[in-house]
């Protein structure tokens, strides 16, 4: 079977026929010799075939080898001893074989299932190559094409250029460009040789981003005679590649009959010494490959005997000498500048190198495309969306750092070099490589640890020779350094990503509820700018204007563009210093061109996103050197990168130093800081104007904010605003109870706080409401919020042993409690409130006491009696001793009575009540309270999520403000309760929301999510329920559990049912695609915040100027409260007394749902929604049978006439039902449409 | 509303009326004589067969007032009794507040059973005490909204009104708004009001309540046969549980104490422990055991990685590992 497969395999190889032919032609005929077929038989033996070619053993029960493999298939075929295993499924015990592969799958991958996906994955990003023959012939007509074109005799190359444009080709002359006393000429020649490199020979082509097509790189090399010595010099060797790359391209499109292709040139990375010709396949009879999605690019090539001399490529040496004097010159090395033309002899090289690795290392291939897969995923690669800056054509570095795992590095003679790594060897698994790759992104310290690989010939150029450049990673050939020209901005970001990823893998197998590791890590496509970066910045380069242009910088780059880019990104990366964690330049990749377009252009639209380190991003003080720097380079260096925002300062510690100082007005603007910081920047160095750079920031802030003319009254009022001063009301609060210890019947224990405004949670900043305030405020925005708090007494016997009575007594304690607190506090105001209107239950908790302090902070207070609890179980469960299985006999025998079930059922009511308000709340508040304190942006998310699934009409009604709390937590805290900090944890609020968005919008609820809320200590007590449970028959779709709430239902009980949760999704999913838009530019922070009303069966208006919570509607009129508020002073009606935490909107909402929870489903808005929707139930739209308790408004069927079958048929009265809800909203409501 | 089509004179035994709700809303009520319901016996006591009316399709919103109004040509009605799941019999009162009423209720409801309700006094142990009366919180003139298409009683003061109420109307009623009691905003407003009370008031009840409570209870321990001794209470509060009440209770009565006997013989203890203690077979005892075991592990194996091939397969078919 074996040596079937091996011929497979040879087969396959041999179909390529261009490849083959190069490739053994070479020299290094080794690596394909005899030994090749041994390699394949190892490869075949540790890898077993993929899933799907298993499938041949399948049913051949003859000869011992094949009945080995048929267990893992044949698990379906009869069995002999099935009868002892319960599962449906006979078994046989594996066979030696398959417990290999099994034992191998478990061992050297992440775990079985996982190497099951990969093996599932990787046909999918490979071309079918067995589909490419007409590729084939057409790489070998135009191998015969090429070597066919005449000879062009030498010429100069201004008038070379001139003829070929009259042809409508304009050659690709690089900067500097060729002059009309250049005393050098160009010509052409046939190639001497042609051949098919890159990934494409190799079978290592990775599907692309984006459907861009596979590419199959032809290297022609150009013969040497073309050549002179000097051509390293001032770009000479780039005019004559760019000359030749034009003739070939003049004489394709010339004779593109024979060929049928579009020729176009592309420039890697907008840099025009690196263009090639692009063909694209036209439709056409002969040769068709237009179908293949692939394209061919010809890069010409240098000889291995070309006459110029590498050692005048080191990579410090210079060789563009246009400027002054020479010895100014030999200061600027022009390290990019000789690297690219170092590239034009590598190609043959590396495609050597990775096919020896692929066929020595088994799981080379394999490693190689998981890479390049979760690479594409990140945006290090060419494609539609924008990209990282500088891993355009860096194909060859991703084999290179495998190349590194595998062989390790050079060792230089230098014993400050690190401690060389240990190559890892052949044997690893392609997981195992593609790991240790990503341990290596995330380790490598890219700046001060060079990598030179391992090559035959040591070192070609000293290691010291690569001080000029940022990055250095030395190919095989010792020749080029494979990451020049990518800045070390990009290089954070991949190091970011790895880390990502590895906190992906590294996160529990076990733990529900979490991503699966593998979609995350190679099928979710993680190009989005909002959900990735903390901040998002457009910039538009069209007027940047360097404040320090260098022209020889502009030379080295290629462009001034790519000067600038490269600029930008360094001085960004040093002005953010350690303020950030990674930062990225994104921009599109460079498309190609035609062939009259000489030079490439370049979109003036970049993206900057910053990953930031938010335990110093938000620092108001950068500090510079000292005054008295020994060295006042130092100084200068610092005041000429800062401009005028330098300032020397003295500091607490007695410090002089230099600094810059970034002022900020509010918490919000605090977060701004990395931001201006850039914009500072870019305007500074870059000159780009600040209106030139646009990001979000700002305009979320003020979804969260009140509109502008109603915060000018609390201004105006002085009136106390913020968390920190509410939390103080409160802790003043706690004072003033304690301290009527002597006037209560019990000392109080402990008053804890559970509300949203206590833990940095609301949505809106609380805000105190002095009767100053209240009374000059318009009634739309009279709104008081009202603080919940707990207080508890200290253990007593003398309470009641009856539930009734505790209620009762909770009564006197509150109007003892009210009584002492006013006549202790002056200006205070207590009242009790007896009840919430809804409830008739006797044994619930329903009385509160209404505090206002003298400042105009409005508490709600509640007591907490654990007793209570107790009595409720007795009356859920009175014989706890008798065994479950014998209770739910006697409850058949017995027939329960009417009254006891139903108390049982209220008691039930009131026990889960219970158990949320007084026993999950506060700890709760605490655990949440902490996470705000940890996660800087955590707060922010919360009141952003909670906005956002407000104003979509879903809060509160249906989604609790504790499970968004828990959601954004896990957000934050992963799947696994560990102490540290993850990588993963958004640092801006923005970031948080989109990356909430994300996860409602592919997050399965039937499978529950875990949040390890309390931490790690707590999480052991109840380890063995950690399993969220599946939802069953409860009325929440939704299962987020907690250490302390297994079955995740404490928040999620009342809603969201499954109808609301699939609309979550449907909404998160329209929310998603608008975040997208920010790549386009128009992104409208708003448009997240608008939500759709044409889905509603009904749309209820309300009177704006009736609701006191009007004005912290999101699209909120400010008309309403600016006409109103004159005549408001005139009616009498305005100068009521504060009515805290009265929203009648709210009362009404509820009493509706309730109301109609049978006939209707009922959105609004509870931040001032002055709309409200609902859908009719679907099914009562149909007639049904007369039934005495419908549990809705009905209307018998008219029969046409009256002869018709009496079925009594009814159908839901919708006229009367809206006159209803008219009759209930009376003086709220002020219109209902009905859309259809 | 067509008048084309004809409107049916009885559903599955139920009379419908119209009501106008508005020029172009018609609310259906379905009416029927009362009959003894099957579940409840004592119901019957409370709706007099002859002259009740059942009521299938109550608005929301309807208070006792209203519903009388609209009975009125057909008699005088006695008293309407909504029952909805969550209403309890008790709502027999001249208001129709029950969010206020629920306190008060407790007290009236014990007090029926009771003789008349006289002054309160102070209780003592040794004097006989008098019944305690609640005094109630001050109610509102609110509205309780019910769930909607829920079923109510009407009791006529006379069986004739009975039959007129059944025969359909001519022409559709219009539904008698009172006014009186607010809806809709000034419902909110007011019901805001209702549930803040002066404090002296809910002082007031909150001790009499308390009151009636401990009298209730002591009546209670009065009138318990089963019993011996008083229980022994201390300073704190805490009530000792000790051998020596009827029926193995503590003292007092209460709580259930085990008995002397039973807990020096640890009888159920010991029997779990001895479950625990049985001996197991020896688990790798024979060579076969262990080839079992060992076998057993490696088909779990097996089906482990089967179960992740079949799961991974089956996301193949939703081509999920398509990437992009």
């Amino acid at each position: 079977m074996a040596t079937e497969r091996k011929r497979k395999r040879n087969n396959e190889t041999g179909t390529n026929g261009l490849k083959r032919r190069h490739v053994t032609s070479d020299k290094n005929k080794q690596h394909i010799s005899d030994d090749v077929s041994e390699v394949t038989q190892i490869a075949a033996d540790v890898f077993p075939p993929l899933v799907g070619g298993e499938d041949e053993d399948e049913g051949s029960d003859s000869g011992s080898e094949e009945e080995e493999w048929t267990g893992l298939d044949g698990a379906a075929d009869g069995d002999v001893k099935g009868s002892e295993h319960t599962g449906s499924k006979p078994k046989k015990p594996p066979t030696g074989e398959e417990l290999r592969n099994i034992k191998d799958a478990t061992e050297l991958y992440r775990s079985s299932s996982f190497k099951l996906q990969i093996d599932a994955l990787l046909p999918n990003v490979h071309p079918k190559y067995e589909r490419f023959a007409p590729l084939d012939r057409f790489l070998h007509s135009l191998y015969s094409f090429l070597h066919s074109i005449p000879s062009v005799e030498p010429e100069h190359p201004l008038i070379a250029s001139r003829r070929l444009l009259k042809k409508g080709i304009a050659v690709p002359y690089s900067a500097p460009q060729p002059t009309e006393d250049t005393n050098w000429k160009v010509s052409f020649t046939k190639p001497n040789e042609v051949t098919v490199v890159g990934s494409w020979p190799t079978k290592l082509s990775v599907k692309a981003k984006d459907k861009n097509p596979y590419r199959v790189d032809v290297a022609v090399e150009m013969p040497a005679a073309l050549f002179q010595e000097k051509d390293y010099l001032n770009g000479r060797f780039f005019h004559k590649r760019a000359y030749y790359l034009a003739v070939v391209a003049s004489a394709i499109a010339r004779k593109g009959g024979e060929l049928n292709v579009d020729v176009l040139f592309d420039s890697v990375a907008g840099d025009s010494r690196l263009t090639t010709l692009v063909l694209r396949p036209k439709q056409g009879l002969k040769n068709d490959w237009s179908k293949l999605n692939v394209e061919v690019r010809i890069m010409p090539t240098l000889p291995s005997d070309c006459p110029i001399p590498l050692q005048r490529l080191s990579p410090s040496r210079s060789n563009i000498r246009t400027l002054t004097s020479e010895e100014a010159q030999e200061e600027f090395s022009t390290p990019l500048y000789n690297t690219a033309l170092l590239l034009g002899l590598t190609p043959r090289a590396h495609l050597l190198r990775v096919y020896a690795l692929k066929e020595a290392v088994p799981a080379f291939a394999d490693a190689l495309t998981l890479l390049r897969v979760w690479a594409n995923q990140r945006g290090y690669s060419e494609g539609g969306k924008f990209c990282v800056r500088g891993f355009e054509g860096k194909g060859m570095w991703w084999a290179a750092v495998l190349d590194l795992l595998i062989h390790g590095e050079e060792t230089s003679g230098l014993a400050k070099l690190s401690p060389k790594r240990k190559p890892l060897g052949k044997g690893l698994s392609s997981y195992q490589l593609f790991r240790a790759a990503l341990d290596l992104f995330a380790r490598h310290d890219f700046t001060q640890e060079r990598v030179y690989l391992k090559s035959e010939g040591g070192h070609r150029f000293l290691p010291q020779e690569y001080n000029t450049h940022e990055a250095v990673f030395v190919d095989s050939t010792s020749s080029v350094n494979l990451l020049a020209g990518v800045p070390m901005s990009s290089l954070d970001m991949l190091k970011h990503d790895a880390k990502l990823t590895l906190e992906t893998l590294n996160d529990g197998t076990s733990a529900a509820g979490s991503k699966d590791p593998f979609r995350e890590v190679f099928l979710k496509d993680l190009r989005d700018l909002q959900s990735r970066f903390d901040v998002v910045m457009r910039v538009d380069l069209s007027s940047a204007k360097p404040s320090q242009p260098s022209p020889h910088a502009t030379l080295d780059h290629g462009s001034p563009f790519n000067a600038l880019i490269a600029d930008l990104a360094s001085k960004l990366r040093s002005g953010l210093s350690d303020r950030i964690k990674a930062l990225a330049v994104l921009l599109p990749t460079s498309g190609p061109r035609s062939l009259s377009q000489a030079h490439p252009s370049n979109s003036p639209i970049i993206y900057i996103g910053l990953v930031l380190n938010t335990d110093h991003a938000f620092r108001l003080v950068d500090h510079g050197p000292p005054a008295d720097d020994p060295n006042p380079a130092n100084v200068q260096q610092f005041r000429d990168f800062w401009g005028d925002k330098a300032e020397l300062r003295r500091f607490k510690d007695g410090s002089i130093v230099e600094s810059v100082v970034w002022d900020v007005k509010n918490v919000d603007e605090r977060a701004h800081i990395p931001f201006n910081i850039s914009r500072y920047l870019l305007s500074r160095h870059s000159g780009i104007p600040s209106e030139d750079v646009r990001g979000w920031q700002a305009s979320y802030d003020s979804t969260l904010r009140l509109p502008e003319s109603i915060a000018s009254f609390y201004q105006a009022a002085r009136s106390a605003t913020g968390f920190k001063t509410a939390m103080t009301a409160f802790e003043g609060l706690i004072k003033s109870i304690k301290a009527l210890d002597d006037e209560l019947p019990l000392a109080v224990l402990n008053i804890s706080p559970s509300s949203e405004s206590l833990r940095y949670t609301n949505t809106f900043v609380p805000v105190a409401l002095p009767p100053s305030l209240s009374s000059i405020l318009p009634a739309c925005a009279r709104y008081a919020p009202v603080m919940d708090v707990i207080i508890e007494f200290e253990k007593s016997g003398r309470w009641p042993d009856d539930l009734k009575a505790i209620q009762k007594i909770k009564l006197a304690f509150f109007e003892t409690l009210a009584t002492a607190l006013m006549k202790s506090v002056k200006g205070l105001r207590a009242t009790v409130v007896v009840g919430d209107g809804v409830s008739t239950s006797e044994m619930q908790d329903v009385a509160s006491l209404e505090i206002i302090t003298p400042d105009g902070w409005a508490f709600s207070a509640r007591i907490w009696h654990d007793r209570e609890a107790i009595l409720l179980d007795k009356i859920i469960d009175d014989k706890p001793h008798i065994p479950k299985h014998l209770k739910r006999k006697l409850q058949q025998t017995s027939d329960s009575s009417g009254a006891e079930a139903k108390e049982r059922q209220e008691a039930m009511e009131t026990k889960a009540l219970y158990i949320r308000r007084f026993i999950h709340a506060p700890r709760h508040h605490r655990a949440i309270a902490a996470l705000s304190h940890r996660f800087s942006a955590f707060a922010g998310t919360v009141r952003l999520v909670k906005r956002w699934l407000a104003s979509h009409w879903l809060l509160h009604g249906y989604i609790s403000e504790e499970v968004v709390e828990l959601i954004c937590a896990s957000i934050f805290l992963g799947s696994d309760a560990s102490s540290k900090d993850r990588e993963s944890v958004p640092g801006t609020k923005e970031r948080g929301l989109a990356v909430v968005v994300e996860f409602l919008k592919d997050w399965e609820w039937e499978n529950g999510l875990f949040v390890p809320l309390y931490g790690s200590s707590e999480s052991e007590i109840t380890d063995v329920t950690k399993q969220p449970s599946l939802t069953g028959g409860k009325s929440g779709a939704w299962a987020v559990s907690t250490e302390l709430d297994p079955t995740g239902h404490m928040w999620t009980s009342n809603g969201p049912d499954a109808i609301v949760a699939r609309r979550v999704r449907t909404i998160a999913k329209a929310s998603w695609s608008c975040l997208q838009e920010v790549e386009d530019g128009n992104f409208d922070v708003k448009t997240l915040f608008v939500h759709p009303t044409e889905h509603y069966d009904i749309i209820m208006r309300l009177d704006p100027s009736a609701l006191p919570r009007y004005y912290q509607n999101i699209t909120a009129d400010p008309s309403v409260w600016k006409g109103k508020y004159a005549n408001a002073v005139l009616n009498g009606e305005s100068k009521d007394a504060l009515k805290p935490g009265f929203d009648p909107a709210q009362l009404l909402f509820n009493d509706l749902k309730r109301v109609y929870k049978d006939t209707l489903k009922i959105f609004h808005d509870p931040f001032g929604g002055n709309l409200f929707g609902a859908v009719w139930d679907p099914t009562l739209k149909e007639s049904r049978p007369f039934r005495v308790l419908g549990g809705f408004s009905s209307t018998p069927v008219r029969k046409d006439n009256e002869k018709g079958k009496d079925k009594s048929l009814v159908v839901l009265n919708t006229d009367a039902v809206l006159s209803e809800i008219e009759r209930l909203g009376a003086g709220l409501v002020t219109s209902i449409t009905v859309q259809v | 509303m067509s008048s084309a089509q004809i409107f049916p004179t009885s559903i599955a035994g139920f009379t419908p009326i119209q009501i106008k709700y508005s020029s172009d809303s018609t609310h259906i009520l379905y009416v029927r004589a009362h009959t003894g319901s099957k579940k409840g016996k004592n119901k019957d006591i409370v709706f007099p067969e002859g002259r009740t009316l059942f009521l299938v399709n109550v608005p929301p919103d309807a208070t006792e007032r209203e519903i009388t109004v609209l009975f009125k040509q057909s008699g005088t009605v006695e008293k309407v009794v909504f029952d909805g799941d969550e209403e309890e019999v008790h709502e027999i009162g001249e208001d129709s507040d029950e969010e206020m009423e629920d306190e008060e209720e407790l007290g009236e409801e014990q007090d029926d059973d009771e003789e008349q309700p006289r002054k309160k006094r102070k209780m003592s142990k040794d004097s006989k005490p008098a019944i305690p009366h609640v005094i109630p919180l001050p109610t509102r003139n609110t509205r309780t909204l019910r769930r909607t298409g829920r079923a109510a009683h009407v009791i006529f003061l006379d069986a004739s009104s009975l039959s007129r109420a059944l025969s359909p109307p001519s022409k559709p009623k219009g539904w008698p708004l009172d006014t009186s009691t607010a809806v809709g905003l000034s419902h909110y407003n007011a019901l805001y009001e209702a549930l803040r009370p002066p404090l002296d008031l809910v002082k007031a009840h909150a001790d009499s309540w308390m009151d009636l409570f401990e009298y209730e209870q002591a009546k209670k321990k009065r009138q318990s046969k089963y019993k011996k001794g008083e229980a022994i209470v201390d300073d704190d509060g805490f009530t000792l549980v000790t051998r020596g009440g009827a029926y193995g209770q503590t003292l007092g009565g209460g709580v259930t104490v085990a008995s002397k006997k039973f807990q020096e013989s640890r009888k159920t203890s010991q029997r779990y422990r001895k479950d625990k203690k049985e001996p197991k077979e020896k688990e790798t005892f024979y060579a076969f055991q262990v080839h079992e075991k060992k076998r057993k592990e490696l088909i779990d194996l097996k089906r482990k990685w089967e179960e992740d091939k079949a799961k991974v397969e089956k996301l193949k078919e939703s081509r999920k590992f398509r990437p992009y």
